[in-house]
């Protein structure tokens, strides 16, 4: 037998079957307007009266055949002694099923008081005696306000009359109720699915400010903001983005100090982006920003709601995605992305020396390897004598040129910092250690590199890092790369031009109107911006670049106790 | 198109921009030859000329609010004075770019990259103005208030810096080759003065057009400053007695810094500032030369003209054949063509606008 | 396409570029130059120059900070001029020689004595040479001071070359003579420059006496009293007439240049002491003010005040001094003025008529007597220098003692 299958198989053709799955391309290109026409009627799509052709419909648009989590619950509703049927729509997972059985079960199906009454009674709004004619206004009875008013003990009820509206908000984690006869139905909220609680933030640190950071989920975002905030000049704006997911986006500003134009031109540009789908704060950022193709940042991105707080009463909006642990601030300016929330929490003195230390840090981590390479090609001449013969003899055995020799170390520092943030967080150390010791000390012991040039990359490195925000000093380690190129091409010549370009580069960007310089070049008097902080009791001003309707942050003097016989007059 | 709007200060500073890219080449050396050791004093009597002019350019610029020197033309004598009148100023920012570009990038040569030939190093300025002159104005001018001060701030350490090396006895004898030459024909020196050209043409600029008078004297009087402090730098460091010509003599002053062992060999890094300062002398020089020639063609944008002028420019400065030979231009013909467009011509066309002006007003 | 004509644009530009300047890049980069930090120039055979290189191998400057001298290596070839023997040694050791680094510029005495203008200014014309380079003129030949020369202190050469001047604002024995200085004075009308005048130690104990003040402050380079091993020392200038060397000064002759020309901050003197027979004492001066120097002119003659202020302090003591007598110390600084003017005197009288070179530039002071360049020109001050009548005045205010104020 098995010699047989054995001859069977060799002589014997057997089609070869591949398992090919192929996508095809609807090429014929009427599927988009197709798309857009249902999507037309179902935005119009207004609830009928019957039950059972409703109930059709949400089960066909839900697709709650082979949809799990859809749950339809069908039962009978008491009002009045009367009977209705009736069925709630709602997402298991999204909703809180204590408060689903308790308040809008429990007092719609269970006998109470409120709903014993059997005859049709009508309401008496007032009476009035006139010649002994008694004239009653009378409401007539009207199920749906009846419902509203006595069945629901819920806080957030809502009726629709529209399929899209109700959608939306079961999509979110309410309920619906439909009932027979009525052509709405009631958006129940009951909301409770799981959700992070607020965190330490993790990657803006800081020392004396507070430890809070946005989480994923807008409501608690917005809460976090109306909390330090606390005034009811904070407006929270909800706009949705998104055809598919419809993503809720917050839009806070206060109203009595943001500037009007500014509101309405962000609200203009979230309102007018077409797209599916809108998952994270990064991406809302590239959406909405003037220019993409520099890699400046024009939108500060922050996880610190202290921070986000302190330039909404600045008179900057700040931007919330559901969704997106992270607040988007506009507009934002150079100096911003060397500023962090603990500045304003520390002495004068000490903020500005941070500051002056990130300045440096910014110059250190864009310049100083293109100016190493530019030195070291064409420029020897510059260093000291005792410099260059250490340089000359670290390099002796180095059989790289210094341009090849810069970028292998600078790539293979990226490699080290790309492998760092990806890598499962108990081996994480383990790169660093990797990357510091087998990459630089063996590095330099086998004679590839310099130990010059390890600290010169080093020192880039460890400088980026001071830079606080993230995607700027992202920002600067790119166009490194470009001077690194530039100083290796035509030395000093190169990095000044290149920095010249990349000047008027910056001075032309703008983020929404505000020009990205500001507070550094136009050197008109910018009151109340400075990237070096004034003793506290001065900084009497919000920035002027931003327009704001109120000017005024504090008053002349602010330290009243100081001046306890200080007359009005004298302030003036 | 508050895009295009500067502020005063901007103004002051695009003005004085002017003013100090000369001095960086062959300025301070073309001074001191005409006047020798009476440079300091001849340079405090020409300011005082050019200040007076520049009051004098204010006064007449101020009836006519908000235009140039070219719409003034046009207003004067129609489309041809228009195009004439043009012509001359963007022939005139051009050649004196395109001339000191050629100076700077043979001291570059010399300094920095003695095997290159000198159109490869003209190239990287020129890439850089096609990306400035794509940009906006404004933006253009913000980097030159960036850029400004540190330069003012370098020649001014390099003043300090060099304190030790000078001897003060070089101002003497007082007054140079003689009364004559430092006062009657040193006023021959007010070339120096050559940024003054750009007063004509930045009231449609203005932000605050008022403000004309400010700009117009305080931007003279900070490169005045500039000026002494350039010369003075290279004539109490440097014997004059005997013509020693250096291609970039503030280059040579800057080696002579010396503050301890460590820090020795500054003058890289101030060539590095300079390199940023010839870009913006480039920028505002392209600009003006652009937006004239955007006047007299009344094309709409200006755009398509941003490679064209730097390519202008890279095409003059490599006409020369030698250094000598931009030494003489820039010494014997340079001067006095800045003199009869700048001074003679640009106020005859403000003093005939005037009378022009009052004329009507008078038969209104 | 649009946008990818535009990156290829980019590459060609960048890649024209770095062609361009690529030869630049061969010629400077670190990898491929020979650092100078010495050069020595002497007569050759045949009227050619013989140059003479001094370079440190690097790889001898580890990492590890060891402590000791790093070798040098002093290389000659013989040339007609210090391009062409630059040129040569490029070829020889198949490196870019780069004169930025250099420190020290060495000229055989023979040479200095037949004019070396046409060398400074062929230095001065390179871009890469330093201003502040030092010159020295030396007795020997260069290329034998330059390998003689060895740091004791330091482990670099280059930078004891760069200390080696340092000390002479307090000793005063020798002014720093820089390039830029010298390329300066030369082409000056009024004024001479100067040179560190250098030798190499043969041990040869010296026996000129003077009576005025001990044996130290006549010492001149090749003759100084100094032990131990084979040593270059830089004691005395030379002095200049334009380009070409026409004396030298010794030790204190060099002190009394630099306290006129400012350039001192203190020194220390023997002076005769008022009380006791052929004893000295010991004072240290450092300069009260600047010294001034003014110039008049008497029948067509240049009458030139010098006047300088000191303090001072004795540093000498002995068993029965008293430093707290006014007399004492009042006689103690009328002794040293009269030292010190003698000084003075001497090297003025010496170097404006013996020298006739105004290496104190004090032409420059009479500048300010002219109105123009013109009649300044007519005068001709480098023929009326040798003429000039001085007239010093010195002012030392004793203060005291060091610690010990009576014994």
């Amino acid at each position: 037998m098995n010699i047989k299958r054995m001859i069977s198989s060799l002589f014997t053709y057997i089609p070869q079957e591949q398992y090919n799955f192929v996508l095809f391309r609807d090429t014929t290109g009427n599927q988009s307007s197709e798309n857009k026409e249902l999507k037309k009627d179902d935005e119009n799509k207004t609830i009928y009266p019957s039950l059972s052709v409703n109930l059709e419909y949400v089960k066909s648009k839900y697709n709650s055949m082979i949809n799990s989590d859809i749950i339809i619950r069908e039962f009978t509703l008491n009002a009045r002694g009367k009977q209705y049927s009736a069925f709630l729509l709602y997402i298991d997972g999204m909703i809180n099923t204590d408060i689903m059985n308790k308040f809008v079960l429990e007092p719609l199906m269970l006998r109470n008081k409120s709903n014993m009454y059997d005859n049709e009674q009508n309401r008496i709004i007032s009476e009035a005696v006139t010649n002994n004619i008694t004239v009653r206004k009378v409401k007539k009875f009207n199920l749906a306000d009846y419902i509203m008013s006595c069945l629901m003990p819920q806080n957030t009820v809502e009726q629709f009359s529209k399929f899209s509206k109700i959608f939306n908000d079961v999509n979110s984690g309410n309920c619906a109720l439909f009932i027979d006869t009525l052509n709405i139905a009631f958006d129940i909220e009951v909301k409770g699915f799981e959700k992070r609680s607020i965190d330490k933030p993790e990657n803006e640190i800081v020392i004396k400010g507070a430890h809070e950071a946005f989480v994923e989920n807008i409501r608690t975002n917005t809460s976090l903001i109306r909390r330090s905030v606390h005034n009811e000049n904070l407006i929270i704006e909800n706009i949705q983005i998104g055809d598919i997911t419809k993503t809720n986006c917050a839009l806070c500003y206060v109203k009595t100090l943001a500037n009007s134009d500014l509101v309405a031109e962000l609200r203009y540009r979230l309102n007018n982006l077409e797209i599916d789908s809108m998952l994270s704060s990064g991406q809302l950022e590239q959406m909405i920003v003037d220019n993409n193709l520099i890699s400046i940042p024009q939108v500060i991105s922050t996880e610190r709601p202290d921070k986000a707080t302190s330039y909404l009463l600045d008179g900057r909006i700040v931007l919330l995605v559901n969704g997106a642990p992270y607040a988007l601030v506009v507009p934002a300016v150079f100096t911003d992305f060397l500023s962090t929330p603990d500045d304003k929490n520390m002495r004068t003195s000490f903020s500005n020396f941070i500051k002056w230390i990130r300045i440096l840090a910014t110059f250190i981590s864009l310049l100083l390897p293109g100016l190493y390479v530019a030195i070291a090609s064409f420029h020897q001449e510059l260093l000291p004598t005792d410099l260059l013969y250490s340089i000359l003899a670290s390099r002796e055995t180095v059989p790289f040129p210094v341009i090849l020799e810069i970028l292998i170390l600078e790539i293979s520092f990226e490699l080290i910092r790309e492998a760092g943030i990806r890598v499962p967080s108990p081996i994480g150390p383990t790169i660093g250690i990797v990357g510091a010791l087998i990459i630089g000390q063996s590095a330099v012991s086998a004679g590839i590199v310099s130990p010059i040039l390890i600290i010169v990359v080093a020192m880039t490195g460890i400088a980026s890092f001071a830079v606080p925000d993230y995607s700027f000093s992202f920002h600067l380690r790119i166009y490194r790369f470009l001077f690194i190129f530039l100083g290796y091409c035509c030395g000093f010549l190169g990095i000044g031009l290149g920095f010249l370009a990349y000047l008027v580069v910056l001075c032309d960007t703008k983020s929404f109107g505000v020009s990205f310089t500001s507070g550094i070049s136009p050197l008109q008097k910018t009151v109340g911006h400075s990237y070096f902080l004034q003793p506290i009791w001065l900084r009497e001003f919000r920035a002027s670049y931003l327009d704001p309707k109120k000017h005024n942050k504090q008053e002349k003097i602010s330290m009243k106790w100081k001046y306890p016989f200080l007359k009005e007059e004298d302030i003036q | 198109m508050t895009d295009t709007k500067i502020t005063s200060k901007e103004a002051i500073m695009l003005v004085v921009t002017i003013f100090v890219s000369h001095t960086i080449v062959t300025l301070p050396q073309n001074l001191l030859s005409n006047t020798k050791s009476a440079t300091l004093i001849n340079l405090l009597y020409v300011g005082i000329i050019a200040i007076l002019l520049a009051y004098v350019i204010y006064r007449l610029l101020k009836n006519f609010a908000s235009l140039d020197i070219v719409d003034i033309s046009q207003y004067l004598g129609g489309n041809i004075l228009k195009n004439i009148i043009g012509g001359i100023f963007i022939t005139y920012f051009i050649v004196s770019s395109s001339n000191l570009l050629r100076e700077f990038c043979e001291g570059l040569h010399v300094a920095f990259f003695p095997m290159t030939s000198i159109q490869f190093v003209l190239i990287p300025f020129i890439l850089v103005l096609f990306l400035t002159n794509s940009l906006s104005f404004s933006s253009n001018v913000k980097t030159i208030a960036i850029i400004f001060p540190i330069v003012l701030i370098s020649i001014v350490f390099l003043f300090f810096g060099n304190f030790q090396n000078f001897s003060f006895e070089r101002m003497f004898p007082i007054l140079g080759k003689g009364f004559y030459d430092t006062f009657i024909t040193g006023i021959g020196n007010i070339f120096a003065f050559s940024g003054i050209s750009c007063l004509y043409f930045i009231p449609p600029y203005l932000k605050e057009p008022n403000k004309m008078k400010q700009i117009a004297l305080s931007s003279v009087i900070i490169g005045l400053l500039y000026f002494l402090f350039c010369t003075a730098t290279i004539l109490l460091l440097f014997s004059f007695f005997v013509d020693v010509d250096e291609v970039l003599p503030l280059y040579s002053a800057a080696s002579y810094i010396e503050f301890g062992i460590f820090f020795q060999r500054l003058e890289s890094f101030f060539m590095l500032i300079w390199i940023l300062e010839i870009g913006c002398y480039l920028i505002v020089t392209n600009r003006f030369s652009i937006s004239i020639f955007q006047k007299i063609t009344n094309l709409k944008f200006q755009k398509p003209l941003a490679m064209i002028f730097p390519l202008l420019i890279l095409g003059i400065s490599l006409l020369p054949k030698n250094y000598s030979i931009i030494r003489f231009l820039e010494s014997n013909i340079y001067s006095y063509f800045i003199i009869a467009i700048i001074f003679v011509l640009g106020i005859a066309i403000l003093l005939l606008a005037n009378l022009k002006k009052r004329k009507e007003g008078k038969v209104r | 396409m649009k946008h990818l004509l535009k990156v290829f644009s980019f590459v060609v530009i960048f890649v024209i570029l770095t062609v361009s300047f690529s030869s630049s890049y061969t010629r400077l980069n670190l990898d491929n130059i020979a650092v100078v930090v010495a050069i020595g120039i002497d007569k050759g055979e045949n009227n050619k120059l013989k140059v003479s290189f001094q370079f440190t191998n690097p790889s001898s400057v580890s990492e590890s900070g060891s402590s000791e001298t790093a070798p040098t290596i002093l290389k000659s070839v013989t040339a007609s001029s210090i391009s062409s023997a630059i040129n040569l040694m490029n070829s020889h050791l198949g490196k870019e020689l780069t004169l930025a680094h250099c420190k020290l510029l060495v000229f055989s005495e023979e040479i200095a004595k037949e004019g070396i203008s046409d060398d400074i200014y062929t230095l001065m014309n390179d871009a890469q040479t330093r201003p502040s380079c030092n010159i020295v003129i030396s007795k020997c030949t260069a290329e034998y001071y330059i390998d003689n020369s060895k740091p004791f202190l330091e482990s670099l050469i280059s930078k004891y070359y760069e200390l080696f001047i340092s000390s002479n604002q307090f000793t005063g024995y020798t002014a720093n003579a820089t390039l830029g200085r010298f390329f300066d004075n030369m082409i000056c009308q009024s004024c001479d420059p100067y040179a560190i005048l250098g030798g190499i130690n043969l041990q040869i104990p010296s026996d000129s006496e003077n009576s005025f003040s001990n044996k130290e402050s006549t010492d001149m380079s090749n003759s100084s009293s100094l032990t131990g091993e084979t040593i270059s020392e830089n004691v005395g200038l030379a002095v200049f007439r334009e380009g070409t060397l026409v004396g030298e000064l010794n030790a204190i002759e060099t002190l009394a240049f630099m306290c006129i020309n400012n350039d001192i901050k203190g020194f220390l003197i023997s002076v005769p002491s008022p009380h006791v027979e052929n004893q000295n004492i010991d004072v240290y001066l450092t300069p009260a003010r600047n010294s001034k120097i003014d110039v008049s002119f008497i029948n067509g003659s240049p009458y030139i005040k010098v006047d300088c202020k000191f303090c001072a302090q004795i540093y000498s003591m002995t068993n029965d001094s008293n430093y707290l007598d006014n007399n004492v110390l009042s006689q103690i600084s009328e002794s040293c003025n009269r030292y010190l003017k003698h000084v003075f005197t001497e090297y003025l009288y010496k170097t404006s008529k013996e020298y006739k070179s105004d290496i104190n530039a004090i032409g420059k002071t009479s500048l300010k007597l002219f109105s123009t360049i013109s009649q300044y020109e007519n005068y001709g001050w480098r023929e009326h220098y040798q003429d000039s009548f001085f007239d010093v005045s010195v002012d030392v205010n004793v203060k005291s003692s060091t610690l010990l104020s009576d014994s």
